[in-house]
């Protein structure tokens, strides 16, 4: 039965419902939980960018006293040790070689910390060192040096069991995907532009860094409490390494300080677990903020654009040429290049399409998931050269971008999801907000992107819901809380269906052992997939009290309301104590529900439909200090179409936040290698954004039609607010000065170099 | 190796609490609040004093616990946030900040917290200038600052019609 | 988290500097460790005994006089709120104001900083615009430097193994001077800091002119350094004429600054950086001689 009823929580700005243990200092992250006889660790990491590894020596480290165990890859010979979502490729510790400067070498567990880190200085490695590829072009040339020779096997995804290496070389997977016939697509056009553009490495930094706490039980069984986003997947990963059942491994997860896709798939789990085996002890491994600049980044990318299009604005024809640096391990830049790429054609109606993406291994840090997933490099590139098309032809740029837009239930690839909301509303909200066709300040220059990304597809998400004795709700379901807000948002979808108040449901932090499967808290899906899991199965609850309840009250059911924590019927009402006294005769027992989200897979090109498409739009109006090149985005609008807000006020906060981490990429943030050496890898000299970075007018909107497949019409957001960034901020700075810019981060000294290029006006 | 490790006495009076405590010379304040006292709320992240993660109060003043001796803090009174709140009522800054929505993943909350506190005792009626120079150390990855400034304000204008209600805005 | 050592607390210099010949490479001074700390932790610098000099007496005061003397464990906070520095030199409290970030200020003391002498040091640049002169001393006794002669390069000083700074000692400038310090950058340390300072007589009569000129290039060199040519150049000249010189006098600057690639930037914009910069700071200066209201700030720079 559907209700005709208002919402009553969904849509409300209720505070989020661990505001209170966070602002008190009780809420608790891995590093924060201690277990009785627990280890600390410390990693030895590779000084090089690639060396062969002849002799790791750890001897005088296990003599030191309140050392426990010193292990190095030689000694993994009891577990599989090697891990990674699409290729496992990874070692625990490096076999032979090391191949980026960083890449743990040898670990010590001690009695604490201090000892485990003297421990280090007392293990003795030589190295030999070797060619190292930093640079895509040098990993990309005929004869470069291999980081990778031999196969690795494939990893656990089903849409990457596809992957595409191209032996001997550094290409660990080749995304192709073509539609019509580009070439004459192109020959045909009246205006073809081609251009490449850069996006460079950058980190995630996370305030909480990574770490894991590892225990082994009596019976053989592994507990680690991580800080990661998606614990099934750490699950699979240390079944596989120690050869034991997935149901005697249980990954926990607390509240984590962060994750942006950096503590996506395995990190530190498998090292500390094995530390823990070789112990018998628990263990914890909290790496340093600095450490993390050596666990993971974004995929930094050059991208090659070319697009045709009708004098009359129309796009005929799109290709893209990608080369995505995931590093020294693939990770899952795979499926980074794949999705992204997949989408490189934006928002757009483009009936010839021509992809051709490359994952490429370098001797870096290795390029994993960060928010937006390979997008925000590909809508730098499009983005930017639309605006450069606009201007040759005379249109605004607002104009040409909305003359091509997909519309609301267009097909965007055969066999996947139909377009599912109304782009033209956010792009024309974002515009007007800015002030787009008033005249502005003669010192200000505005400019606008918009973006269309897909969310993972097949995924599965499964969830429980539990209705107590006294009319309480516990939900159980494995979505992460890393600050987006998801255990607020399930709390209120949950108390929504069952009409009880928010403080009376509780959901559970992620525990393998008790929450049901979801397979990543990423992707901007949690509240649609993993949502929808738990809205199911509130209602599967929602549908038992409704058969007792009919039965006692002799009503049928379709003439049954839930409301106030009670089932109502015309003729009386019956609070969820009284519903469950009556199923079991006594007072206890409990209603359990279940949802399942499992689209599976479908005829889509990446093998699975998407089950919403993100969409958003951004406007910026910036300032620039020509003598010094200094860009200030003095107003920003971004405007995101996600169908309901289940809870505005988190979404607002997310989409802020998303702006603002944009801006990190986009004026300031460049990790900075010299011949394999990571410079800049402490926040001494990589600047992330402080609070007087902020633009002076922020503003984050959302178009609400209702339209999405998630729960109340709900989709996905969090991503689409960062990836217009750097294209709007460029178009505006391209706009103010006439200068385009085709590398990120547009530093001070980068545009100040392009304006003396350009010369004087 | 010589260099003496012998603990020393110390007596720290943390949140209103004395607490006497032996600690070795190198000891940090944030690993005694944490390890030993079991204060648990300041984090460490960059650990070189630039985020603001570890910040708590010394008679009074924002200090980086990650680089602060612990025997530095002996004989001085020392606020974290377990101290902010008065028993299950918390304090304006904090219900400040949950009003706001300027909390997501809370790793920055803490230190944030204590600044917002040290900035109002130091200048009760901030402009969004003060704010933001009392900020410059104070790093947050998920909010992007907005509602962590609004808060701050909103906090200031409370305490402000808190203590002086005739007081013309 | 930081390697075993002993701390000595000293309560005379004596005491301090007999400790300091006594442990010699083993021994580091330490008196806020916000720099010294952060290099233990990072293992770049082992020490295995501290000696604190807070304790020291003397060691954190400000005394007025001819010159004004800031001890060198005065934190850059007392420094900030002292009605003595606002006083005889406001400027300086406004530097202090900026430097780093709020914690850091708390803790940290002029004395670590010019004992440490990271290159990009906002009071170092200051300093030099003051003719500072800091005072060590060692079992051998006393003695003076001047700021140039202590500060020798990056990180680098004249203080020997053995030798305490106790105390810096500025020339704090007449009333009638046209001051201005400015910031650039976009990093965690300054990229880029520049002082200077105008004595004038006259003014008030509207025709002050430039008696006495101080221009400081800092960060971008291996130590702060005066810029005498565009020293030279505003010397002599008339406060209403500043603008036209202002640019010739930045160029000199610039051609004099001895800038190298790094993170902050390359060489060429860096020295195209200081003459803008210099510029800005020499209108800066000129407005407030003026008595005119500040002009709007820019983008990663803070103007004390």
């Amino acid at each position: 039965m559907s209700r005709r009823a208002p919402l009553r929580v969904v849509g409300q700005p209720v505070p989020r419902v661990d505001a209170v243990e966070k602002v008190t200092g009780r809420a608790r992250y891995v590093t924060d939980l201690v277990l009785p006889g627990m280890a600390h660790a410390k990693i030895l990491r590779s000084p090089y960018a690639h060396a062969r590894v002849t002799r790791v020596d750890t001897a005088r480290a296990r003599a030191r006293p309140g050392v426990i165990a010193a292990l190095s890859g030689a000694d993994l010979t009891w577990c599989d040790p090697y891990f990674g979502p699409a290729f496992r490729d990874r070692p625990v510790l490096a076999i032979d070689v090391a191949r980026y400067e960083g890449e743990p070498v040898a670990a010590v567990a001690a009695v604490d910390e201090l000892t485990a880190a003297e421990a280090l200085d007392l293990i003795d490695v030589d190295y030999e060192p070797l060619p190292a590829v930093i640079a895509l072009e040098e990993a990309l040339a005929p004869g470069a040096p291999l980081v990778h020779t031999g196969e690795p096997l494939a990893g656990h995804f089903a849409d990457l069991s596809t992957l595409r290496p191209e032996p001997g070389t550094n290409v660990c997977h080749r995304f192709q995907w073509a539609r019509g016939d580009v070439a004459a697509a192109l020959a045909g056009a009246d205006l073809v532009l081609a251009d490449t553009f850069r996006f460079p490495p950058v980190q995630h930094y996370a305030m909480e860094p990574h770490a894991a706490l590892a225990a082994w039980d009596e019976t053989g069984a592994l507990t680690v409490w991580a800080g990661t986003q998606n614990p099934y997947s750490v699950r699979v990963e240390l079944a596989k390494m120690f050869g034991v059942p997935l149901g005697r491994i249980r990954i926990v997860v607390p509240h984590l300080g962060g994750g942006f896709g950096s503590k996506t798939y395995a990190k530190l789990e498998p090292l500390t677990a094995a530390l823990a085996r070789a112990t018998g002890r628990p263990v914890r491994l909290a790496a340093s903020a600095a450490e993390a600049f050596q666990t993971v980044r974004r995929c930094s990318a050059r991208v090659s654009v070319r697009v045709g299009l009708r004098r009359d604005g129309t796009l005929v024809g799109v290709t893209c040429d990608a080369d995505y640096d995931v590093g020294a391990y693939a990770d899952i830049g795979p499926r980074v290049v794949q999705k992204g790429t997949y989408t490189a054609t934006g928002p757009y109606r483009v009936p010839h399409v021509a992809l051709d993406a490359r994952a490429v291994y370098t001797n870096t840090t290795p390029g994993g998931a960060f928010r937006g997933f390979g997008v925000p490099q590909l809508a730098w590139a499009l983005e930017s050269l639309l605006d450069v098309a606009a201007d040759r032809l005379g249109r605004d740029p607002v104009d040409l971008r909305r003359q091509n837009l997909l519309a609301h239930g267009e097909e965007f690839a055969p066999g996947d999801t139909p377009i599912d909301g109304k782009l033209e509303e956010s792009l024309g909200r974002a515009a007007e907000a800015i002030g787009w066709t008033q005249t502005g300040a003669a010192d200000r220059g505005r400019g606008v992107a918009v973006m269309l990304k897909a969310s993972i597809a097949p995924s599965v998400s499964e969830a429980i819901v539990r209705l107590h004795a006294d009319g309480s709700v516990t939900v159980l379901a494995s979505a992460v809380e890393m600050g987006q807000g998801t255990r607020t948002v399930l709390t209120q979808i949950a108390a929504e269906v069952l009409a009880v108040p928010v403080a009376r449901v509780t959901v559970v932090p992620p525990d393998t052992a008790i929450t049901p499967y979801d397979q990543t808290t990423s992707s901007s899906r949690s509240t649609t997939m993993t949502g929808r899991a738990v809205q199911m199965a509130a209602e599967d609850v929602r549908e038992q009290l409704f058969r007792v309840a009919a039965e006692h009250l002799g009503v049928p059911a379709r003439e049954l309301a839930l409301e106030d924590g009670a089932v109502v019927a015309a003729t009386g009402r019956l609070a969820y104590p009284e519903v469950l006294a009556i199923r079991f005769g006594m007072s206890g027992g409990e209603l359990i529900g279940r949802g399942v989200v499992a689209p599976g897979r479908t005829a889509a090109p990446l093998g699975g439909s998407t089950p919403f498409w993100e969409m958003a739009a951004g406007a910026a109006e910036v300032s620039v200090d020509e003598e010094t090149g200094a860009v200030r985005v003095e107003r920003y609008v971004s405007v995101a179409d996600v169908g309901r807000a289940v809870n505005p006020l988190l979404l607002e906060g997310q989409d802020e936040g998303g702006v603002v981490q944009g801006l990190g990429h986009t004026l300031l943030e460049e990790m900075v290698y010299e011949e394999g050496h990571l410079l800049n890898g402490t926040l001494l000299a990589y600047r992330v954004p402080r609070a007087d970075d902020v633009p002076r007018d922020l503003e984050c909107r959302f178009v609400e039609n209702a339209d999405g497949s998630g729960p109340f019409g709900a989709k996905g957001a969090g991503e689409g607010s960062l990836i217009p960034v750097s294209p709007a901020v460029a178009n505006a700075l391209a706009r103010l000065t006439g200068v385009r810019l085709r590398d990120l981060p547009l530093t001070p000294e980068r545009v100040w170099r392009a304006l003396r290029t350009r010369g004087s006006r | 190796m010589d260099a003496s490790a012998a603990r020393e006495p110390i007596r720290l009076v943390v949140n209103g609490r004395a607490r006497d405590l032996a600690v070795e010379p190198h000891a940090l304040l944030l690993d005694v609040l944490r390890d030993d006292l079991d204060l648990k709320g300041a984090k460490r992240s960059c650990d070189s004093q630039v985020c603001g993660a570890c910040t708590v109060l010394v008679d009074g003043l924002a200090v980086s616990a990650c680089t602060y001796l612990a025997v530095e803090a002996d004989g001085r009174s020392i606020l974290t946030v377990e101290g902010l709140a008065e028993g299950e009522s918390l304090h304006p800054v904090q219900r400040a900040f949950v009003d706001a929505g300027a909390v997501q993943c809370g790793f920055c909350t803490p230190g944030m917290l204590l600044t917002t506190r040290a900035l109002l005792d130091d200048n009760p009626a901030p402009t969004r200038e003060d704010v933001l120079h009392y900020l410059r150390g104070s790093l947050c990855r998920c909010t992007g600052y907005r509602k962590i400034v609004e808060a701050i304000l909103a906090a200031a204008r409370a305490r402000g019609q808190a203590s002086a209600p005739a007081r013309v805005e | 988290m930081l390697r075993p050592f002993a701390l000595h607390r000293p309560r005379t210099a004596e005491e301090a500097c007999e400790l300091l010949a006594r442990l010699g490479e083993d021994a580091a001074p330490y008196a806020g460790g916000t720099e010294l700390l952060l290099l233990m932790k990072l293992g770049l610098l082992r020490p295995r005994h501290l000696v604190d000099v807070k304790r020291v007496a003397g060691f954190d005061d400000i005394a007025d006089g001819a010159r004004l003397t800031i001890g060198a464990s005065v934190t850059h906070r007392t420094v900030e709120r002292s009605a003595v520095v606002r006083a005889r030199c406001p400027l300086l409290a406004s530097v202090a104001r900026h430097i780093a970030n709020v914690r850091v200020r708390n803790v940290g003391t002029v004395g670590g900083n010019l004992a440490f002498a990271d290159p990009h040091s906002d009071l170092a640049t200051l300093f030099l615009a003051l003719d500072a002169s800091v005072e060590l001393v060692s079992p051998r006794g006393r003695r003076e430097l001047t700021l140039a002669e202590f500060v020798r390069g990056p990180w680098e000083t004249a203080r020997a193994a053995d030798e305490l700074l106790t105390s810096v000692r500025l020339a704090p400038w007449p009333a009638s001077t046209a001051a201005a310090f400015v910031k650039f950058g976009v990093h965690e340390r300054p990229t880029l800091g520049i002082a200077v300072a105008l004595r004038l007589d006259g003014s008030g009569t509207g025709r002050a002119r430039v008696v006495d000129a101080r221009v400081v290039v800092g960060c971008v060199n291996p130590c702060p350094a005066r810029a005498p040519g565009a020293e030279a150049r505003l010397t002599g000249i008339a406060l209403a004429d500043l603008e036209d010189v202002a640019g010739e006098a930045a160029a000199l600057a610039a051609a004099s600054a001895d800038t190298a690639d790094d993170l902050h930037g390359s060489a060429d914009y860096k020295r195209e950086m200081v003459a803008v910069f210099v510029r800005r700071a020499l209108r800066v200066a000129a407005a407030r001689a003026r008595g005119l209201p500040p002009g709007a700030g820019f983008p990663h720079a803070i103007i004390a």
